[in-house]
Order: structure tokens, then C-alpha cells, then sequence
């Protein structure tokens, strides 16, 4: 070591290196920079996408809100709803509410004559107008014989023109409404009695044909409905399932088939899973087809896989030494898992839970499959009602000619969005409880 | 104690002979291990171990790493049960008792045979209910205050209590590192168990932390018998009684810590301890 001719032999060498790594340096300082500036560009390109789709949305459902009414002055003709002056109520609900609409439209344009016309003027108001005047009266039946002044729902292609969805300037033959019609739109306009409003029916009812009655309601508890059914029977299964076969289950051939048949089953495209739910719930077991208790069976075999995995790799990669620490001390097997490993695991297996509920949440193939993507008016009230499914619900409404189901295809889903995120919302609440507890 | 002899001697056993050499057996002993051999899958991890644990002693177990001084240390407790593909065969008896008997209950076996780990792992919980665990889930206490006791009890032995007893609800990874150790070690003693099994209690720590693990280690001796891995002579000459050397899965040589350190009977064991390998 004392050797001055080694010494300075080791120094020299030391002044390379450093010659070398500081020759080299700007080389790796700009592969640094170019990385960060790739990792920018695909952010600020995402996030960009991101607000291109929301905007794209926002902006075409936001006029869906509101929904055109007109103010009617109609006279409840006790000689017309109540001839024989019984004043019952299911007399009241079978009257003829249509005859009235046709009257006070005849009195508010006594210059229509024709009878063509008339039915083109009497079909600015919605075919659910009737119904409205139904659900007034039968509330509130003190109105018979009286005169009030109530604001009915008009028919789609008057409500897109009022939002300026219906261009004007185009050729008469090539638009929804004629020029006569338009006329007694600006009419209505001009004495103050169409007026937009909060569309409280596109919360409260179920599926339409009419765009103006149609709602996202049925949807929303069908996909409630089916939602529950899943979450129910997969997080328990699933997580039950991990927790035995990582911790509790011997390793040998049995397990390392379940384990690859379990992988390949989180692959299985959604549609398969719509076929086998077909072809064991509805046709062997027998289950009412189209409800929300097949297309929820039917998403926990598909959701299953994907919780199973996502718990296990939590349940991995908690330390083993903690395992070893419970063990160490007499903890059982159980109590080990239990006490220790399944606390720390609990946030990985929400996400994973999240993760597969929200593609539950989100997917159509395999319950059209199962009938859910019928017609459904009603609102389902429990699982073995038919009903449908918000994205089935999309699909529906994105696939009908009527342009007032544009705006509210958007609308759908956003509301599809809201779901997804309340449901979102409230795991990683119930995680961050979780991870506090520590 | 048998008297040391302080002259060294030339070891009288030369490196090809592979026999375990010196006092293997004692006289009512805790633990008596027969012809132990430990397989992970195809590797021969201990070779024919056969050796004593007396009362209230230590026993520090040393070797070169890989000798399988820690897989011998952890088939006392029966620890390598949750290793997949190891196999044990041999005779381990804890108080006459075989612990590798069918049907043979570990969770009792392992209240019985406590172990404290190289690498310090409180759960990330209180340091209370790191203390208080044990005793909870064996049912050790009948109401709270005996639990607290316990826990106290439990924490001073470890030498802990005044630095924590302010923060007994805080984290227990929230300690240093030597501390954490401590909290282990108390955590392993509040179950009462008979043996203590320290893998490298110390091989993390710093020279203080580790003077204080020795001290503890000293005052347990009273109460507990204590198997000792350790990877420093100084801390097996300052802690043990006895000393066995592992040597490629052999025990080589046993015997009174003074009499291995300054007169080793094997060559493999001068060969150690004079620091020409290892």
C-alpha cells in the first residue's frame, strides 16, 4: 500500500473512471429527460382524450336536464269524463283524457280546420300528455268541472326544435316538422306558454318509446338489482376462495389445476358467460329469464375470477413475517390469517374487488344473453321482475332513430358514470377505513 | 461450569473427521434431539444432528452461513412445518415428549418453544396489543388487568417498560430498531413459553442495542432455556454456556462456550474460531 508507484497507478486510474462517467453523463442525463418528456406526452395525451370524451358528453346530454312543456288551459267537461256524474275514481281513470287535449288545442287554434292538421296539432303534445291529465285529475278530483291552466310534456321532434336541434333552414320535405306546425310552435312560444323544465321523468320512469317519456329509472334499479345479486354471492366466495387456496390449501396437482383454470377463466370473453348463464340458470334451473337475479349470477362467474386473483397476489404480498410472528407466538393457522394477514391484505382485495364489480357494472354482452336486453317499461321492484341494465339501457336508446335519444343516450350514460363513480367513492372510503385502523 | 483449560491445546480431530465431537448429551435435559436430518426437496439441509438442551441455559449455535444452524433452530419449534418440501426425520423430544409425534398439536408446541426472529417484525399494531396478543389468543388472562399485567410484566423483563410505558398505544414499528427487537422478545415471553429460540436476535442491530439484547438474554436465563444462532463468536462466548459448532449441516463439535473457544477439540472448529473461514 505504501508503494508511491502503486499509489499514483490507483490514482491515474481513479482519474479515468471519473474522466469516463463524466464523458458519459450528458448521454445518460438525456435519456433521463427524453423518458420524463414520453411519460408527459402519454399523460397530457390521456388526459387529453379524457376531456375530449366528458366534454363530448356533457355537452350533448346537458340539454337533457330540461324538457319542453306547454301550458294548457283545460277544462275538466264533467259531461265528458263523468257523463253519469258517478264521481268514482276508476270511472275518472278511464275516461277519455284525449278528447279534452284535442279540445283545449282546437281552442287555442280555432283556425286549424282540416283534419290532417288537426292530428299534426294535436300531436305537438306528447302521447303521454293524456296520461298526465290522468294522474291530475285522479289526484286531485275537487277539478271536475273546472277550468286550470296545466303544463303537459310535448312531443320529442317540438321539444329538439325549442332546443334548436331541428335546423330550421333546411328543406320542409327534408325535416321533422312542417312549416304550418313550426308556426304554431313560435305561436305557443311568443304567448309564453312553452317553457323548458327540469325533465323530472327522465329520473323517475323506465323505458319508452317516446324519447319525452322514456326515463333512465328502470335501468338504474335493474343495474342496482343485479349489482347487489353480484356483490352479494362474489365478495364473499371470492375472497373466501383466495384466502383458502393461498393460505390454507396443500400445493400440489389438484390446486395447480384450480389455480390455471381460474387464470384462464378471468380471460374467457363476457359473452361465454351470458351463454353458459342461458344455457344452467333460465333453461336447466329454470330461472325467470330477463331478471336481475340470472344477470347477476351471471356476472359473479364472471366477476369471481378476477377477485380471486386480485386476492391472492394482496394475500401474497403481505411479509411473511408476520405470518411467522403470529406463528411463532401459537397463533393457528386460522388466527394468523385471521388476526394478521387478511387486515393487511384488505386493501389489496377491495381494489381488486372494486375492479371487477365496476367491469360488472359496466358490461352488456353476457346479459343480453340472458334476455336483459328487453323492452322494459316498468321499474323493477325485485330481483325476479324483468328489467334491464344501464349500459344495455345505452345500447338501446343509442340504437333508436328518434333524435331526442341522442341527448339522452348521453345522459344515460352519465348517469351510468355517477353510478360507477358512487360505488368507486364508497370502496375507497371503506379501504382508507380499513388502513386507518393500523 | 467445568474449568476451562486455559493452555490451548492442538486440536486433537483433523478435518477429514466428520463425527460430532464433544458433549452432546446432558443430563435431564429440556430438549433432546436423535439423529435429526432435514431435507429441503433434494437438499440434505442437516446431516445426523444429535444433540441436548439443558434447563436454564444457553446454547449458542454458530457455524459458517449456510451450515443449517437456523433450520436446526427452527425444527425446535417445528417452524420449517410451513416451508413446502421440507422433511424432517429424527427424534426431537421437549420434555420426554416427541414433538414430531402424530396428531401432535403445534399451536401448544409453539406457546411452549417461543422463537424471536432475526429480522425484528412487531405487528403493525400497538406496542400493547403486540404484547397482549399472545396471552389473548391463548386465553392467558382472565380480565383486562391481568392482561395489562401481563403486558407489563412482560415488557419490563424485556427490559422496555420505561421507554415505552408512556406509549404503549403507539405503533410498535414506530420503535428503533433494537427497540422493535425488544418488543419481540417481549411479545415472545408473555406467552410464558419454556424454551426461547432467537434466530440472530442481534444481526440488525447496533453495538448498543445489541449489548442490551445480551444483557436480557443474560437475565432470562434465569427463567427460560435459550437456543442462540449467532453469527459473532463474541456474542456466543459472552451469552452461552454451551456452544455448537454447525459445519454443512454436522454438528462438529459441543461443549462448554470456554472450552470450545480456547481449546477446540476439532480442527474444523479452530479452523472457525481463529477465522481462517467463515
Amino acid at each position: 500500500m505504501n508503494n508511491p508507484k502503486e499509489d499514483s497507478q490507483l490514482s491515474n486510474l481513479g482519474i479515468r473512471t471519473h474522466q469516463i462517467v463524466k464523458a458519459g453523463l450528458p448521454r445518460r442525463r438525456a435519456a433521463e429527460t427524453r423518458f420524463k418528456a414520453y411519460g408527459l406526452i402519454c399523460i397530457v395525451a390521456g388526459l387529453g382524450f379524457l376531456v375530449l370524451l366528458f366534454g363530448n358528453i356533457i355537452s350533448h346530454a346537458w340539454s337533457a336536464i330540461e324538457q319542453t312543456y306547454v301550458a294548457l288551459d283545460v277544462t275538466f267537461d264533467e259531461s265528458l269524463l263523468d257523463p253519469e256524474g258517478k264521481h268514482d275514481s276508476a270511472v275518472l281513470a278511464a275516461a277519455d283524457y284525449p278528447a279534452l287535449l284535442k279540445k283545449s288545442m282546437s281552442a287555442l287554434f280555432p283556425e286549424v280546420k282540416d283534419r290532417q292538421q288537426k292530428r299534426s296539432l294535436n300531436g305537438i303534445l306528447s302521447k303521454g300528455a293524456s296520461y298526465e291529465l290522468q294522474r291530475i285529475l285522479v289526484k286531485d278530483p275537487s277539478l271536475l268541472g273546472k277550468t286550470e291552466r296545466v303544463w303537459l310534456p310535448v312531443d320529442d321532434d317540438v321539444d329538439m326544435l325549442v332546443k334548436s336541434q331541428i335546423d330550421r333552414s333546411v328543406d320542409e320535405g327534408d325535416r321533422r316538422l312542417k312549416d304550418y306546425q313550426i308556426a304554431w310552435i313560435d305561436k305557443l312560444m311568443a304567448d309564453g306558454r312553452l317553457e323548458k323544465r327540469f325533465n323530472r321523468q327522465f329520473f323517475t320512469s323506465g323505458d319508452s318509446r317516446e324519447p319525452e317519456l322514456a326515463g333512465i329509472q328502470g335501468a338504474l334499479m335493474g343495474s342496482l338489482f343485479t349489482l347487489m345479486v353480484t356483490a352479494f354471492l362474489s365478495l364473499p366466495i371470492g375472497i373466501a376462495s383466495a384466502i383458502y387456496l393461498e393460505e390454507f390449501a396443500p400445493r400440489n396437482r389438484w390446486t395447480d389445476i384450480i389455480e390455471v383454470n381460474i387464470n384462464n377463466l378471468a380471460a374467457v370473453p363476457s359473452i361465454v358467460f351470458g351463454l353458459l348463464g342461458l344455457a344452467v340458470f333460465i333453461n336447466f334451473f329454470g330461472l325467470p329469464r330477463s331478471s336481475p337475479l340470472v344477470g347477476g349470477l351471471v356476472l359473479t362467474l364472471m366477476t369471481l375470477p378476477v377477485i380471486i386473483i386480485a386476492g391472492r397476489s394482496a394475500l401474497k404480498s403481505v411479509p411473511p413475517s408476520i405470518r411467522e410472528a403470529a406463528l411463532g407466538i401459537g397463533a393457528s393457522q386460522m388466527q394468523t390469517v385471521f388476526h394478521h394477514v387478511l387486515p393487511l391484505a384488505m386493501p389489496g382485495i377491495l381494489t381488486g374487488a372494486i375492479i371487477g364489480m365496476a367491469r360488472a357494472l359496466g358490461e352488456s354482452a353476457p346479459l343480453l344473453m340472458i334476455g336483459m336486453v328487453a323492452f322494459i317499461v316498468d321499474v323493477p321492484t325485485g330481483l325476479m321482475e324483468p328489467s334491464t341494465v344501464l349500459p344495455v339501457q345505452i345500447y338501446l336508446w343509442a340504437d333508436s332513430s328518434e333524435r331526442g335519444f341522442v341527448e339522452r343516450t348521453s345522459a344515460a350514460i352519465l348517469v351510468l358514470l355517477a353510478f360507477l363513480i358512487t360505488m368507486n367513492g364508497l370502496a375507497v372510503y371503506l379501504r382508507k377505513r380499513y388502513e386507518r385502523r393500523w | 461450569m467445568r474449568h476451562p483449560v486455559n493452555i490451548p491445546t492442538p486440536a486433537s480431530f483433523s478435518r477429514e473427521h466428520i463425527q460430532t465431537v464433544g458433549d452432546m448429551f446432558v443430563e435431564n435435559a429440556r430438549i433432546q434431539c436423535r439423529n435429526v436430518d432435514v431435507f429441503y426437496g433434494e437438499k440434505h439441509a442437516i446431516q445426523d444432528v444429535s444433540l441436548d438442551i439443558g434447563r436454564n441455559e444457553v446454547i449458542a449455535l454458530i457455524g459458517p452461513s449456510g451450515c443449517g444452524k437456523s433450520t436446526f433452530l427452527r425444527c425446535l419449534n417445528r417452524m420449517n412445518d410451513t416451508i413446502p418440501g421440507c422433511r424432517i426425520s429424527g427424534e426431537i423430544k421437549l420434555d420426554g415428549l416427541d414433538i414430531y409425534a402424530n396428531g401432535l398439536d403445534v399451536v401448544p408446541l409453539r406457546a411452549q418453544v417461543g422463537m424471536v426472529f432475526q429480522k425484528p417484525n412487531p405487528f403493525p399494531k400497538s406496542i400493547f396489543e403486540n404484547v397482549a396478543y399472545g396471552p389473548r389468543i391463548h386465553g392467558l388472562a382472565a380480565n383486562k388487568l391481568e392482561l395489562e399485567e401481563i403486558v407489563e410484566k412482560s415488557l419490563r423483563r424485556a427490559g422496555l417498560w420505561d421507554e415505552v410505558k408512556e406509549y404503549l398505544h403507539h405503533p410498535g414499528t414506530g420503535l428503533s430498531g433494537g427497540q422493535q427487537q425488544r418488543l419481540c422478545i417481549a411479545r415472545t415471553i408473555a406467552v410464558s413459553p419454556e424454551v426461547i429460540l432467537m434466530d440472530e436476535p442481534c444481526s440488525a442491530l447496533d453495538p448498543i442495542a445489541t449489548a442490551k439484547i445480551e444483557q436480557l438474554i443474560d437475565d432470562l436465563r434465569e427463567h427460560y432455556t435459550i437456543a442462540i444462532v449467532t453469527h459473532s463468536m463474541q456474542q456466543a462466548a459472552r451469552v452461552s454456556q454451551r456452544t455448537a459448532y454447525f459445519h454443512l449441516g454436522k454438528v462438529i463439535e459441543v461443549g462448554d462456550t470456554a472450552l470450545i473457544f480456547t481449546n477446540p477439540r476439532h480442527q474444523l472448529t479452530e479452523d472457525y474460531i481463529t477465522g481462517r473461514f467463515g
